[in-house]
């Protein structure tokens, strides 16, 4: 009963959904958008769920004073701040111009903005390490990321060539090789969704 | 001389102006006069919709890209009753033969509109200075449909796809063995969890940043489980941090599972599957202080991934740890290829699922796969040289109109 | 207050880089802040946001259907408590099935049958000799991609020779998606540089 009834549910709802599809009449178009309601709202309880288990990390470290445990101390101290911060106003606590949102815009935002930067420094470092593979594969990654680079930078004569080259390459064998890989995707993740419909994946239910 | 040709000048400009004054007003009064009306207005109900909108078809006005051509619009009006009030619905521009009136469903809303109720249309024709409205037409009555025709061919598919999954898990049901070709990804897995089990270091397992509702993570809980119950069996430490909870939810579940097929409930430990954040780039950050901190030997990043990708791949790399990365994100493939060591595209990682398990459900559901797949290439090859033969019918199968 | 606010987003800034060069307390610090402040910033603007114009306001308004939604998501909430936590599989059966479902036709209709749709171009245009070879490239490169996506057969003879084609053209896909984004990472490089030298030290204008 208790794995059997959740495959029931997951059946029934994932049957409903397909069929739902197929139906363009109001009254299943109305249980689409409550199902879809409902999911979000499922989401949003599981987030206590998540900081349950953030706050339960971090107290764990501070009181068995595991190795770093002082910066669990900060990430407590800045999960509390936000969350009394966000909510003490009520709905206008997160107004512009609050302090929960200037610390949005001076701690969050650049330190954000920063880890995508260093973007830069990997891609170079992920190139070097490709090209030093030195097999035929990363040979041919390396040389069409050369050549699609080198299509925004003045090459004299060799500029018109390359920028053909580049945009040929865009628009041609690599739309040929996305649709490939599309097709797979489409036909594995369809897939997959019959085997959880069916009850065959089930894996994520877990066990007792 | 000079006076003959001032005479001829000035006669001929009083001809022209009596001439060119009654043509500009003979001119200007063709604007005033009405175009032709639009003819043969049909009104019906929308096909293939939720039943609260009517479709009204008509004849263009003779004057709209002929004739005069100067209609710019057509209104379409509508009225409870052929005599009753009309009111202007919506306009279209010259051109055009066709509108939709459509409206909301919810009755609360003030632009609702009703199914099962009769409404009469009439169009008008309009040019700048004048209009003309064709007859009435109607009663038009809209209604919701029980199946969208346009989506036939999907059906078809549907069903066809279905099918073929059922047999083949039916044939594996009877014992049937399948092959399937080796998948250098797969084949890493297990070497990658002895390379942890002899260092004496953790593997991490990165799930990616998709919800429990996108398919890439689903598969990656099924990889996760068997995962589980290899590291189980051999006394690995498997950290699991999470970017949604109801992830960590159901990563918790599968790994609690992995433990107890591996016959190793007591070794399980809830706290090594956790919740970081939900936010992209600072779950990045926790999750790279986690791999130098904890030094793990193996990672795994297999589910959906966005910009990240590559900043987890390399911190990895400058690690020191095995890395096996498999994501559906187009976008993320070419890093993960470029900076990890083995790499499961698109497809392979739905397929690898069935390859750690190596079970005869899962092994004939790939088997259905890639009978559609074959079935796709059959397509592809006849279509095209159809299509190169100006034939259209292989189009018309995979046409689906929404 | 802005020139407090500009120091801190530097040195937090500098905290963050200090990584390429080695883990440390300045970036585990930074870290640490980043996270706590990242959850809580997301739970109260999703409180805010998605929680109450969905679910308070909807009851408020008399729409009773969402306190099935509300039922299932309490029972989330009772994997707190292992002796219940059980009831919590109810609602991920409901999240998994539902979104399983929409996502079959949708996989299906966009990866599969629009791809397909889309595939089906003529092998040779009359006239123009760029389309067909393009054409051309289209069609085998699509087909050969998907034979080395094929499980059921070695890539052996012929048949691994068309594997090999794939694989060669998926590798020239993946180094195209490479060189497209070297650029906007290198944009987003030297934004940050900006705002250091820029916003910060007053030392480029």
């Amino acid at each position: 009963m208790r794995r059997q009834l959740p495959i029931l549910i997951v059946f029934v709802s994932g049957v409903f959904m397909i069929i739902q599809y197929f139906i363009p009449h109001e009254s299943f178009e109305f249980i689409y958008e409550y199902a879809m309601d409902w999911i979000i709202i499922i989401g949003i309880f599981a987030m206590l769920l998540g900081l349950w288990s953030l706050t339960r990390v971090s107290v764990s470290k501070v009181q068995t004073k595991a190795p770093g445990w002082g910066f669990s101390v900060m990430t407590l101290i800045g999960l509390a701040t936000m969350l009394f911060l966000g909510i003490y106003k009520g709905n206008k606590s997160i107004a512009e111009g609050t302090l929960f949102m200037d610390i949005f815009w001076n701690i969050y935002t650049p330190i954000q903005a920063t880890m995508f930067a260093l973007l830069a420094f990997y891609i170079a470092s992920a190139a070097y390490r490709a090209f030093r593979a030195r097999t035929v594969m990363s040979t041919i990654l390396l040389v069409t990321a050369l050549v699609i680079m080198l299509r925004l930078i003045p090459l004299g004569p060799l500029s018109g060539i390359n920028q053909t080259l580049a945009s040929w390459i865009l628009t041609v064998p690599n739309m040929a090789a996305k649709r490939a890989i599309w097709i797979g995707i489409g036909l594995g993740a369809t897939a997959t969704c019959l085997k959880i419909i069916f009850g065959i994946e089930r894996a994520y239910m877990g066990k007792d | 001389m000079r006076y003959k040709n001032l005479r001829s000048s000035l006669v001929l400009t009083f001809f022209l102006f009596f001439l060119i004054l009654p043509l500009s007003q003979i001119l200007a009064q063709d604007d005033t006069l009405p175009p032709p009306p639009p003819t043969e207005v049909k009104a019906g109900d929308t096909p293939n919709d939720n039943g609260h909108s009517i479709t009204i078809t008509w004849k263009l006005s003779g004057d709209d890209g002929a004739g005069k051509k100067n209609v710019v619009a057509y209104e379409i009006l509508r009225s409870e009753s052929p005599t009753g009030e009309f009111v202007v619905r919506g306009m279209v521009p010259a051109g055009n033969n066709t509108y939709q009136d459509r409206g909301a469903k919810e009755k609360e809303d003030k632009n609702y509109f009703p199914p099962h109720k009769d409404f009469y249309y009439k169009v008008r024709a309009k040019t700048l200075n004048s209009y003309s409205e064709s007859g009435v037409a109607g009663p038009a009555v809209a209604y919701g449909q029980w199946f969208h025709i346009g989506k036939l061919p999907v059906f078809v598919g549907t069903l066809a796809f279905t099918i073929m999954v059922l047999a083949f898990i039916s044939l594996a049901r009877k014992g049937k063995e399948f092959y399937v070709r080796p998948l250098a990804g797969i084949d890493a897995v297990d070497d990658a969890i002895g390379r942890a089990t002899e260092m004496g270091r953790p593997i991490l397992y990165i799930l990616g940043l998709g919800s429990a509702a996108d398919i890439a993570t689903i598969a990656s809980f099924t990889i996760l489980n068997r995962i589980a119950k290899k590291t189980a069996e051999h006394k690995t430490k498997i950290i699991v941090p999470c970017n949604d909870p109801i992830v960590m939810s159901v990563a918790q579940e599968t790994v609690k599972a992995g433990y107890l097929d591996a016959g190793r409930p007591d070794m399980y430990k809830e706290e090594n599957i956790f919740y970081l954040t939900s936010m992209q780039f600072a779950y990045v950050a926790a999750v790279n202080g986690i791999m130098l901190r904890e030094k793990t030997a193996t990672n795994f990043y297999l589910g959906k991934f966005y910009a990240e990708s590559l900043i987890l791949a390399e911190t990895g790399s400058v690690a020191g740890s095995i890395q096996i990365s498999g994501t559906d994100e187009l976008a993320q493939i070419p890093f993960f290829v470029a900076a990890t060591d083995f790499t499961l595209i698109g497809e392979e990682l739905y397929a690898a699922s069935a390859y750690l398990g190596r079970e005869p459900l899962l092994l004939g559901a790939l088997k259905a796969q890639d009978l559609a797949k074959a079935i796709v290439m059959l397509s592809l090859a006849l279509g095209a040289l159809a299509a190169s033969f100006h034939f259209g019918f292989f189009l018309k199968l995979f046409t689906v109109q929404m | 207050m802005e020139t407090i606010g500009i120091w801190i987003a530097a040195l937090l800034t500098l905290g963050i880089f200090s990584f390429l060069y080695k883990d440390n307390p300045f970036y585990k610090f930074c870290e640490s802040l980043f996270v706590g402040i990242s959850a809580g910033y997301w739970f109260v603007t999703t409180f805010w946001q998605v929680f109450m114009p969905k679910l308070a306001d909807n009851l408020v308004a008399g729409r009773f259907y969402y306190m099935i939604g509300a039922i299932f998501g309490v029972l989330m909430l009772l994997r707190l408590f292992p002796k219940i936590g059980w009831l919590s599989r109810w609602s991920l059966a409901l999240v998994v099935g539902t979104t399983a479902g929409l996502y079959f036709t949708r996989y299906l209709v966009s990866n599969g049958m629009v791809q397909v749709q889309n595939t089906i171009i003529p092998l040779y245009v009359k006239g123009n000799l760029s389309q067909t070879i393009g054409n051309l490239v289209i069609v085998i490169g699509t087909f050969s991609g998907l034979i080395y996506f094929f499980f059921s057969k070695e890539h052996k003879g012929a048949f691994g020779g068309l594997a090999k084609l794939g694989i060669w053209i998926l590798m020239l896909s993946f180094g195209a998606s490479f060189g497209y984004t070297v650029m906007s990472r290198m944009s987003l490089l030297i934004g940050r540089m900006d705002y250091l030298l820029g916003t910060w030290l007053g030392l480029i204008h």
